[in-house]
């Protein structure tokens, strides 16, 4: 168990710099994820914590020691990658107990750990096998419990569940999280997929090029994302945004007109979640032009004033056709406002539908 | 009526199908039988030669090139073969074929064994135990009186064999363990040149050898170290060298480096991550690699013939090159055809045992 600091951390690839200034603090048997497009620069920190990256500059601090120069396997550090990385040549249980033959670990008890460590993932019938007669969920579960083994003061997850298959994918989900409330070692996991990062993680920092858009709890992304950014990664299906320019308490985008209060600037960029928006007799028109059934639900893309506009509503509302002309509303606590040059977030400032 | 017109039209359409059916069954067919014929087609030029060597070895007498037995081999087995093959497009089930050819080859045995078995003879290999085995002819060109010409003194076979097994086996090992480790590096790190150095090693293996032979000689003479197996073992490593590193190279590319990141997590330092997961990954490329530099080592006849001057330290190919010049005199293609099989054997041997891994070898992936 321990706590993770990052202090001013950079890290170059010759001339290119891929992280340029990182500053995160990670306490003792939390749940972190990092959550960003492929090139933001996630895994390259994934590798620094590993230690098979070497920072370029700043502070590595685990249990406030500094770490940067420590060699991976000096770390006690247990790593998950997404192709699972097993070792092709080694039965399961001689896999897990890889790690113990280097510490050391007497032969009875790396027996009884490797043993403890398959039932912990339940894998215990399958010691004898090699990776290749595994399904892909099985070899994700011995990867755990490889990592598991020599109780790891941090557990590094890397895209652990991208591939699997979709049943498979929830069940790995809810599984990884109750063993990590259970063993409450401090967790990093690395993923693109916002789902996975919201579900799983007590708190999800946000990447972008190299640099944090945003640490928060699943809630703080999705309630009050910081920027334009993280409000169109988090969140499904995306969030509809729209630029305008403002002027006395107008956003005016081409056509179409809406009211604003609060303190904006001269430009803004309009948020509003497909899950609320609402059809009504007035407020906004749109025509229908596509709709996609989600089981529950019911994805309307419509054509508006605003411009093509994502809209999702309960299946049981009455079915909407395509072709249909209709007008949609949306409550004006749920919108969001962003400055259109800085993308940043500007608080307390909402958008209203216009009474005529 | 409605019902029966579509009736109609069905047994149409069906008819239809199955012509198509027939069609498609008849072109695969034919395929089948022209690919064969192809293979058999060109096999033939390799495989007669072989058959002769084969054939004269366990036959031929003293009398010069002897055809007796050599033609009705080729009678017999040539239907044999033939049979085999037109059986293997008929049959259906894989064990009606095994039958069918366990039929076709048991005759064929009997026959075989019947016609030309009492002319088979094992007197050829008589040079495995008698050094002198030209003994007799030595008397025979003494005899006719040619002036200018010795018989050559003849070591026994298996010092050639033993001394050709060293400068293959030890070759052999110096290239794998070599290829490995520069392989790993290459495909690993990044370093200045990285590319040009990979494009340079392959533009030397492309160049013939044989315009070194002069270079090599005087270098190996200078060293002092003409005349020792060693020095051919070293010349071999260095001219097999550059494409086992590039092979090794495109074995290593294919290991994941997420299994070496595991294992250095896992605690390994980056020597015990190389020995304990990447290593295992890639022993069919070095199998590979190793069956390769063996068999180049083994038949390995330039620099043999150029660097090796006493006859102790003759190698298998100087030894079947001495027996063919020797016997240009007297004609003995009985013990030719002998001592070529005799040179065969390992090779074939290594071939067989091998031929898994060698097959691997595009699986494995050689891209630069």
């Amino acid at each position: 168990m321990a706590t993770i600091e990052f202090k001013r951390i950079s890290k170059k690839f010759g001339d290119e710099t891929v992280i340029p200034d990182m500053n995160l603090k990670i306490s003792d048997g939390e749940f972190v994820a990092l959550l960003g497009p492929s090139g933001c620069g996630k895994s390259t920190t994934l590798f620094m914590l590993a230690g098979i990256y070497l920072p370029s500059g700043g502070e590595l601090l685990f249990d406030d020691a500094r770490v940067n120069e420590v060699e991976a396997r000096d770390r006690n550090v247990g790593i998950v990658f997404q192709s699972y990385a097993l070792y092709p040549h080694m039965t399961v249980s001689k896999n897990i107990a890889f790690p113990l033959r280097f510490q050391k670990t007497p032969e009875s008890e790396i027996g009884r750990r490797v043993k403890e460590a398959a039932e912990l993932v339940q894998v215990s019938e399958l010691l004898d096998r090699r990776p290749e007669q595994l399904s892909g969920g099985q070899q994700q579960r011995v990867a755990l419990a490889r990592a598991l083994v020599k109780n790891p003061a941090l557990l590094l997850l890397d895209e652990p569940l991208s591939n699997l298959d979709a049943t498979l994918r929830l069940a790995m989900r809810t599984e990884i999280k109750s063993l990590q409330e259970r063993l409450r070692v401090t967790t990093v996991l690395v993923t693109h997929d916002q789902v996975e990062a919201t579900t799983m993680a007590d708190r999800i920092v946000c990447m972008c090029d190299g640099k944090i858009e945003q640490i928060g709890t699943p809630e703080d992304l999705y309630r009050r994302p910081a920027s334009k950014f993280v409000a169109g990664f988090v969140g499904s299906p995306p969030i509809n945004l729209f630029e305008g320019t403002v002027a006395n308490g107008i956003v005016e985008f081409g056509d179409a007109r809406l009211e604003i209060t609060g303190d904006a600037g001269s430009s803004v960029a309009v948020g509003l979640r497909p899950e609320h928006l609402y059809f009504a007799d007035s407020g906004i028109p749109a025509t229908i032009v596509q709709h996609e059934p989600m089981g529950r639900e019911i994805l309307y893309v419509c054509e508006t004033p605003l411009g093509l506009v994502r809209i999702l509503e309960t299946a049981a509302a009455a079915s909407q056709s395509i072709g249909t002309s209709t007008h949609f509303r949306f409550e004006t606590e749920n919108t969001l406002a962003f400055d259109a040059s800085s993308e940043k977030l500007i608080p307390r400032v909402r958008i209203r539908v216009p009474e005529k | 009526m409605a019902q029966n017109g579509h009736g109609a039209d069905r047994n149409e359409a069906q008819k239809h199908w199955n012509l198509l059916a027939a069609k498609s069954q008849r072109n695969r067919r034919i395929k089948d039988a022209s690919l064969f014929a192809f293979l058999i087609a060109a096999s033939i030029p390799i495989i007669i030669p072989y058959f002769w060597l084969l054939t004269l070895a366990f036959s031929a007498g003293r009398a010069g090139v002897d055809t007796k037995v050599l033609w009705p081999s080729i009678f017999i087995l040539v239907p044999a073969v033939v049979l085999t093959w037109i059986w293997a497009t008929i049959a259906d089930t894989r064990r009606q074929a095994m039958v069918g050819w366990g039929a076709i080859w048991s005759v064929t045995i009997i026959i075989y064994a019947i016609f030309i078995g009492p002319s088979l003879h094992l007197f050829n290999f008589r040079f495995l135990f008698n050094p002198d085995f030209n003994a007799a002819y030595r008397e025979i060109v003494a005899a006719k009186d040619n002036p200018g010409f010795s018989v050559t003194a003849f070591p026994s076979v298996w010092t050639a064999f033993w001394n050709s097994l060293f400068i293959a086996g030890a070759s052999t090992v110096v290239v794998v363990f070599a290829a490995s480790l520069a392989g790993y590096y290459i495909s690993r790190f990044q370093y200045r040149y990285r590319e040009s150095s990979l494009a340079a090693m392959l533009v030397l293996h492309a160049f013939p050898t044989t315009v070194l032979l002069i270079p090599i000689f005087l270098v190996i003479w200078k060293i002092g170290l003409l005349d020792t197996l060693f020095g051919v073992m070293l010349v071999i490593v260095g001219i097999e060298l550059p494409f086992a590193v590039f092979i090794m190279k495109g074995f290593f590319d294919a290991v994941p480096w997420e299994i070496e990141m595991s294992a250095l997590t896992d605690g390994a330092t980056r020597r015990q991550a190389f020995y304990k997961v990447v290593l295992p990954q890639v022993t069919n490329g070095m199998i590979a690699v190793a069956v390769f530099v063996f068999i180049r080592g083994w038949e390995e006849f330039i620099f043999v013939l150029t660097l090796l001057t006493s006859n102790v330290r003759w190698t298998m190919s100087l030894y079947t090159f001495f027996v063919t010049e020797e016997t240009n005199l007297g004609v003995d293609y009985g013990v030719v055809s002998a001592v070529g099989v005799f040179y065969i054997i390992p090779s074939f041997v290594l071939y067989t045992i091998a031929q898994k891994y060698l097959l691997q070898m595009s699986v494995g992936g050689i891209k630069g």
